[in-house]
C-alpha cells in the first residue's frame, strides 16, 4: 500500500524509527507502576526469535508468528516480574541488566536458532511499515484510555509512593505484573516486525546497549505522559537524518571559503562530526542525556505541558 | 492483654487462618482496616480529587481485570459508571472534609494541615470500619488541632472505629471513649479518660513522682 509512495530508504528509516516507538513504549508501561527495567531488549529477542522460528520452521504466516512471540514475551515477563516485584531501583536495574544477558547467551548457544551463525533467511514481511503504523495507532489509544482510566490513575499511584498505594487497598502486586507483562508482549511484538524486516538476527542484535537506547528514549521524551516514549524515540531516531542533512548542507559551502587556515580545520572537524555512522552516535546521545538531566529532567514532554500544549488527552475525565 | 489482631477480629471479621492479620496491606484496607500516616505520604503528582479516587479504587474495582476492561473496553468519550460514582463519592468526602474548593490542586501544593485532611479523606473513601490514626495532630497548631478534633468526632458519628495514637493531650482526653496508657510498651492503665488522668500509675509514669503542688 505504501511501496508505492515511499521509496525504500524512508521506508527503511521509518520502519526502524517505528520499532523503536513501539520499544519504548514497552518501556513506557512498567515504568508507568515505577519499574525500571534494562531488559526490554531480552523481551525483543524473545519475540523475535519466538515469531521467526514459527515462520521458518513451523510455516505460519506473519500475523500468528507476530501474535506468538508478543504472547511469548509476556509469559516470560510475567515469570521475570515476580522476583522483580520485591526489587526496587538500582536493583531492579541489574535484575533486568542480567536478565537481558542471559537472553543473548542461549541465543548465541542454541543451535536450533542458529547459535552463534545467527538466525538467516528469516521471510521478509513486506508490510512490516503498515503493521508498524497500526501497532503505534493502537498503543497510543491504548495508553490514551489507561491514562484516562481508575486503572492508570492506580499505576501513576504506584509510581509516586508504592507503599502508600498499597496501605489505600491497589493490589500493587497484580498492577505491577500487568504492566511488565504488557510491557515485555510489546517488546516481543517490536522484536518480532524487527526478525521479519532485517531478515537476520543474531545473539548481539538485541544487546544490552539496545535496552539503554529504550530507556533513553523515554528519559529524553518525558516518562510522565504517553506522548513522551513516541516524542523521545522519534526525535533521537530522526537526529542521525537531521545530521546528516547537515552534512550535505556543508558540502555545498564554496571550496575557496575554506582551504586555508583555519577554516580548512574548522571544516573538516564539522564534517566528521557530523558523520553519524560510527560511535559519534554515542557521544551525540551521551552530550543530549547530559543536557536533558540539567535543563529538562522530566523529559522533552511532562504532564504540565502537555495540558498546556492540549495534546488529546490533557484532560483527565473528571474535570 | 488481647493482642493487637484480636481487636481487628472483632471490628472486620479478619480470620488469622487465612493470613488476615499478616496479609497484604491491600487485602486488609479490603477488609475495612485503613489508616494515615505520621509523615504525610500524598501522591505529589496527583490531584486532590484524584487523590480520594485512588482511596476508592480498591472498593470499585476489586479485580484488575475488570480495572483493564473498564479501562479499554468503553466506547469513545464515555466514561464507565465506577468513575462517575467514585467521582461523586470522593466530592461529597471532600466538602465533608471541606477540601471541595481545593479538588483540582496538586496534593503536594498544599497546606500542611489540609495535606493531613487529605490524607484522612483519603483513608475514608476505602470505606473503613476501622480507621488507624498515627499522630494526626503531629505538626498542627492550636486551631488545626481543634478543627481535627471536631473532623474525627464526625467521623466517628459515620459509624467508623477509631483507633488514635496521639500524645496531644487535650485532643486525645477530649475525643477518646477509651484511653489505653503505654510506657515503654507496656500497658500501664486503660480506662475512660477521666479514670486514666487521674490513675496514680499514669501520673507517676508521665509527671514523674512526688509530685505535690
Amino acid at each position: 500500500m505504501l511501496n508505492g509512495l515511499i521509496d525504500g530508504y524512508t521506508q527503511s528509516l521509518l520502519i526502524f524509527a517505528g520499532i523503536n516507538v513501539i520499544a519504548a513504549y514497552s518501556f513506557f508501561l512498567p515504568f508507568k507502576t515505577g519499574q525500571v527495567s534494562l531488559g526490554q531488549a531480552g523481551f525483543m529477542a524473545i519475540g523475535a526469535y519466538a515469531s521467526a522460528i514459527m515462520t521458518q520452521k513451523f510455516g505460519m504466516p506473519f500475523s500468528v508468528a507476530l501474535v506468538f512471540g508478543g504472547a511469548v514475551a509476556g509469559l516470560v515477563g510475567i515469570a521475570v516480574g515476580f522476583p522483580a516485584l520485591r526489587i526496587r531501583g538500582v536493583y531492579l536495574l541489574l535484575l533486568t541488566l542480567g536478565f537481558s544477558e542471559i537472553v543473548s547467551v542461549i541465543a548465541l548457544s542454541w543451535d536450533y536458532v542458529g547459535g552463534a551463525q545467527g538466525f538467516r533467511n528469516i521471510s521478509f514481511n513486506p508490510y512490516t511499515l503498515e503493521y508498524v503504523i497500526a501497532i503505534i495507532v493502537v498503543l497510543l489509544l491504548f495508553c490514551a484510555r489507561l491514562e484516562n482510566s481508575s486503572l492508570g490513575r492506580a499505576m501513576d499511584s504506584i509510581h509516586q509512593d508504592e507503599s502508600a498505594a498499597e496501605v489505600m487497598g491497589i493490589d500493587v502486586v497484580r498492577i505491577k505484573l500487568l504492566a511488565f507483562g504488557l510491557g515485555a508482549a510489546i517488546a516481543g511484538i517490536a522484536g518480532a516486525l524487527y526478525a521479519h524486516h532485517a531478515t537476520y538476527m543474531d545473539s548481539t542484535t538485541f544487546n544490552i546497549m539496545l535496552g539503554v537506547e529504550i530507556l533513553v528514549f523515554v528519559v529524553v521524551g518525558g516518562g510522565s505522559t504517553f506522548w513522551g516514549p513516541l516524542v523521545g524515540a522519534a526525535v533521537l531516531n530522526a537526529i542521525p537524518e537531521f545530521l546528516r542533512a547537515l552534512r550535505e548542507w556543508l558540502e555545498l559551502v564554496p571550496v575557496e571559503w575554506t582551504n586555508f587556515y583555519p577554516m580548512n580545520r574548522v571544516y573538516d572537524f564539522l564534517h566528521g562530526f557530523l558523520d553519524f555512522e560510527n560511535a559519534k552516535r554515542l557521544i551525540v546521545y551521551g552530550i543530549i542525556l547530559i543536557l536533558m538531566m540539567i535543563f529538562r529532567p522530566d523529559g522533552l514532554l511532562t504532564r504540565d505541558s502537555v495540558r498546556r500544549l492540549r495534546l488529546p488527552g490533557w484532560k483527565r475525565r473528571h474535570a | 492483654m488481647r493482642e493487637p489482631g484480636e481487636v481487628c477480629l472483632a471490628i472486620t471479621g479478619l480470620s488469622k487462618r487465612f493470613g488476615g492479620f499478616y496479609a497484604r496491606p491491600s487485602r486488609r484496607t479490603l477488609r475495612g482496616i485503613a489508616r494515615t500516616f505520621q509523615n504525610i505520604r500524598l501522591f505529589p503528582h496527583l490531584t486532590v480529587l484524584e487523590t480520594v479516587m485512588i482511596g476508592e479504587h480498591c472498593r470499585a474495582y476489586p479485580s484488575v481485570w475488570r480495572a483493564l476492561g473498564d479501562a479499554l473496553l468503553r466506547p469513545p468519550f464515555h466514561e464507565p459508571k465506577a468513575e462517575g460514582e467514585m467521582r461523586a463519592n470522593a466530592i461529597e468526602l471532600l466538602e465533608f472534609l471541606g477540601l471541595a474548593d481545593k479538588q483540582d490542586n496538586k496534593a503536594s501544593d498544599l497546606p500542611y494541615g489540609d495535606q493531613r485532611k487529605l490524607e484522612l479523606a483519603r483513608a475514608l473513601a476505602t470505606k473503613p470500619r476501622l480507621l488507624l490514626l498515627d499522630e494526626p495532630a503531629a505538626g498542627m497548631n492550636p486551631r488545626e488541632t481543634s478543627e481535627l478534633d471536631q473532623i474525627i468526632t464526625r467521623i466517628r458519628d459515620r459509624g467508623v472505629t477509631i483507633i488514635l495514637v496521639e500524645h496531644d493531650m487535650r485532643l486525645v482526653m477530649g475525643i477518646s471513649d477509651n484511653v489505653t496508657v503505654l510506657n515503654f510498651g507496656t500497658k500501664i492503665a486503660e480506662g475512660t479518660p477521666e479514670t486514666v488522668q487521674s490513675d496514680p500509675v499514669v501520673i507517676e509514669a508521665y509527671l514523674g513522682e512526688d509530685v505535690t503542688l
